[in-house]
């Protein structure tokens, strides 16, 4: 049995009292990330240094507690969402950017550093940090690793896994490892490699060594639009096929352009069927030869209008309603589940369709963006709470829609991860072998679970036996999602 | 010596099965190009996947191959060719995909295409203990699970057998050209800090070579980027990049990694036949033999925070630590319980 206030005692002892939370609002706050799920927990605790972190973990295993570790909470899966007795670790107050390297081109930055802060402040260098998810304006270093978090320029430069070169990372058991290195290998298995995307299961990141890239020279973004749906689907397999990899292909068909275009007057075309914004990027001349060929390619697609950004302030402009689409969706209707499921890029107008009438047939409004280069669809579907099973049939689309992508040929998530939320739809990608051999890893850095227990596997998956994954222990009040995928 | 050819991930799977019942230590072998690197290490047998080369899954418009892990490089080479892609291992062309995968075969293209490990998207693995496993998906994106697959590049084939996997490619570049540069290690650097989106930069003695590859009025625009720090440039429009490989021809061969700004520190460790990556951080040297001169190599490295590794010839992996041992060797003896994989080839002798 936890003994929550020995803990609070003990973490008081080191981080001070003012550091560690334990009264009802911030149990509440701190009881669910950007989700739909709510969990609970016991504990607060803001660390200012790795020392702090250490002895979080520490407490925690000698007091029976869980530890869920927490960046800014934009997460969407689930992932920082706490259950049971937790302690819930917040780097948010390690934010300090320590050392940027230049002639490295490698920055070493503490977990709580926000996203957009590292890239204004390695702009005087003309270098950037690349992995830009849209929540880059609050989602943190720590937070992006844990989920290898992605964004719409992707395509051409990676997630964030291409961009961490070494992390700092306190085990579950409180030791504290320097994983990777700042040079382009490091001796042993790469278990950096393995803790990028792993939700906060494997330890904390205490701090981490990012690859910054040169800005390049010119950069064009074009807007494209479409009458017809396929024809835009077709146009990005095409420009793919034609050789040409942007830094960025996002797509939003005509519900979510419709509510962007009310919310933050980006310029839009609300008639069309589909819009296309592609960014092409590096020397003029590459430029120049990769908005021709896109161009080209559009034509021969039936594109209807091709729009170029004039200016900055116009590609700001144009992606300022891309960023907020998020915001915009939301006055649709009181609530949404925002989805995360890649498919095969070739299969993008198959799968906006099939979602289409999978949110007609449960009766729910959809919207739909994605980075469609990737092939990472976000459906949203739109609905009031308030209404009798509403919620209800949110839930069930949007397991229909993890079915499709996994039947045409993709997978569950792209870029939010599985946290809480898709940890039951796992056995559609993947047999219960899979499944033992993933519950290895986590248990070579973690064997008591302790870190973040009951995320991103079924609570059956056990290393070197096979999971009975029909048995889910009961642990909390947690609302179950994955009852959806049974 | 036993030599296994299995011809199908099924073959694999027996092989190592009953290596564990019968307790037989298995080398895995690919082209054998990469088989230098590791630990001297005793085996039973050599367990070849050269078998297994079959092209499982193409489509240009998805820039992603799957193949078994026994295909060459070359054939690989060839096939993208058709889709007017490529896989930039730059590896030998009868290296084998899966080698080049478990040994972390560095690319001279590095800055440009990144790394090689970084292309897998998913893997088919039989695990020393006999179960086969795949982690990763099709797509070029994923965020479900551990990326198990991208700690298998690299493991030397002591975690499993790679039997299948989906890469992502690039496309073909339009043009490409070599830029030959008298001078040293500075004038190399003078050039990245010039050159916008170079695909690669090979220092050596007195040399320096610069890559361009990407559209033709790119490089063009390159090469003038190019000849406003040094005018005096040969141009060359050719296939092999580096061109000039002193290290190549030595009997020992050590890639040390470091970070990028130390390699001018690095060289001065390094001997005479040498090539440094710059921007990256790699440095190749060539030496006699694994004696004094790889441990002042290593010594070099260790003090600059970084690895020297051999990679041909005698002198395997060097004493670094690896960092949280304990969970390396978990991580070891949960796939490879029995110890049938090599046991003591890889780093820290797990």
């Amino acid at each position: 049995m936890a003994d929550v206030d020995a803990a609070r005692r003990a973490l008081e002892e080191v981080l001070g009292p003012t550091e560690v939370l334990s009264d009802p609002l911030a149990l509440a706050v701190y009881a669910r990330d950007a989700s739909m799920l709510e969990g609970e927990c016991a504990l607060v605790a803001f660390p200012r240094e790795v020392d702090h972190i250490v002895a979080c973990v520490r407490v925690a295993a000698e007091h029976g507690l869980p530890i869920v570790p927490r960046g800014a909470g934009t997460g969407l899966a689930g992932g920082a969402t706490p259950v049971g007795d937790a302690l819930v670790v917040v780097t948010t107050k390690m934010d300090r950017i320590v050392e940027v390297r230049p002639d490295d081109r490698l920055a070493w930055v503490e977990p709580g550093v926000v996203t957009l802060d590292l890239v204004t402040a390695v702009e005087p260098h003309h270098l950037t940090f690349a992995p830009d998810p849209s929540s880059r304006q609050s989602s943190t270093i720590g937070g992006n690793v844990a989920t290898n978090a992605g964004g719409p320029h992707c395509l051409a430069s990676g997630t964030t896994a291409n961009h961490v070169l070494a992390l700092d990372l306190v085990l579950p058991d409180g030791t504290v490892e320097r994983l990777g290195s700042e040079g382009p290998s490091a001796p042993g298995y790469d278990l950096r490699a393995a803790v990028v995307g792993s939700e906060g299961t494997l330890g904390i990141v205490a701090a981490a060594c990012v690859r910054l890239t040169p800005i390049p020279p010119a950069v064009r973004t074009m807007i494209l639009d479409f009458t017809d749906i396929e024809d835009c689907a077709a146009t990005v397999s095409g420009i793919i096929a034609s050789g040409v990899v942007p830094a960025a292909i996002e797509l939003m068909d005509r519900p979510i352009v419709e509510a962007v275009e009310r919310f933050v007057h980006a310029g839009y075309p609300v008639d069309a069927a589909a819009v296309l914004i592609v960014e092409v990027d590096g020397t003029e001349a590459a430029t120049r030869a990769q908005a021709e060929a896109v161009e080209r390619v559009a034509r021969e697609h039936d594109v209807r209008t091709i729009r170029v950004a004039s200016d900055a302030e116009d590609r700001d402009r144009l992606w300022r309603g891309r960023r907020n689409a998020l915001g915009a969706v939301g006055r649709i209707a009181p609530h949404y589940t925002l989805h995360d499921v890649v498919v095969p890029r070739t299969r993008l107008a198959e799968a906006l369709s099939a979602i289409a009438e999978i949110a007609r047939r449960h009766d729910l409004p959809v919207t739909c963006n994605a980075h469609a280069g990737d092939g990472n669809l976000h459906p949203h579907l739109h609905f009031d709470v308030r209404q009798a099973g509403a919620l209800e049939r949110a839930l069930a689309a949007g397991a229909e829609i993890v079915r499709l992508a996994v039947d045409l040929g993709g997978t569950i998530s792209g870029e939010h991860g599985i946290g809480l939320e898709k940890r039951g739809a796992l056995p559609l990608v993947w047999t219960d072998e899979d499944l033992a051999a993933q519950a290895c890893v986590r248990s070579a850095f973690d064997p008591d679970q302790h870190m973040n227990p009951h995320k991103v596997l079924p609570d059956g998956a056990r290393c070197g036996e096979l999971p009975a994954l029909g048995a889910v222990a009961a642990t909390s009040a947690v609302s179950r999602p994955e009852d959806a995928w049974s | 010596m036993e030599l296994i050819h299995p011809h199908a991930a099924a073959d694999v799977l027996e092989t190592v099965r009953d290596a564990n019942a019968s307790a037989l230590r298995l080398l895995v072998v690919g082209g054998r190009h990469h088989a230098d690197k590791g630990n001297a290490c005793e085996v039973d047998g050599e367990l070849w996947t050269t078998q297994l080369d079959r092209l499982v899954a193409y489509e240009p418009a998805e820039m992603i191959v799957v193949v078994e892990a026994g295909m060459r490089v070359g054939e690989l080479g060839r096939i993208l060719a058709e889709g007017e892609q490529e896989w930039p291992s730059d590896a030998p062309a009868d290296s084998t995909v899966g080698g080049v995968i478990a040994a972390d075969v560095q690319s001279p293209r590095r800055l440009r295409v990144g790394r090689v490990a970084d292309s897998v998207l998913q893997a088919q693995v039989v695990t020393g203990d006999g179960r086969l496993v795949t982690s990763g998906a099709r797509t070029v994106k994923n965020a479900t699970g551990y990326d198990l697959h991208r700690v298998l590049a690299g493991s030397l084939g002591t975690l499993g057998v790679l039997v299948q996997v989906a890469l992502r490619v690039r496309p073909l570049p339009k043009a490409r050209r070599t830029l030959h540069a008298p001078g040293p290690i500075g004038t190399g650097e003078a050039l990245l800090g010039a050159v916008p989106g170079p695909a690669g930069i090979v220092a050596t003695p007195g040399e320096v070579e610069v890559r361009l590859e990407g559209w033709l009025e790119e490089v063009e625009e390159q090469t003038a980027a190019a000849r406003s720090v040094v005018p005096e440039l040969d141009e060359v429009d050719e296939d092999a990049f580096p061109s000039h490989r002193p290290w190549d021809e030595a009997p020992v061969v050590a890639e040390a990694s470091v970070r990028p700004s130390a390699l001018g520190a690095m060289a001065l460790a390094a001997g005479e036949r040498w090539g440094a990556l710059l921007g990256v951080g790699l440095l190749w040297a060539g030496l006699e033999g694994a004696d004094g001169q790889l441990e002042a190599l290593r010594a070099r490295a260790s003090d600059l925070g970084g690895i020297a590794p051999v990679i041909r010839g005698a002198g395997g992996l060097g004493d670094s630590p690896v960092p949280a041992r304990a969970v390396q060797e978990r991580l070891k003896a949960a796939f490879d319980p029995n110890g049938v994989l090599a046991p003591g080839r890889f780093w820290g002798g797990i």
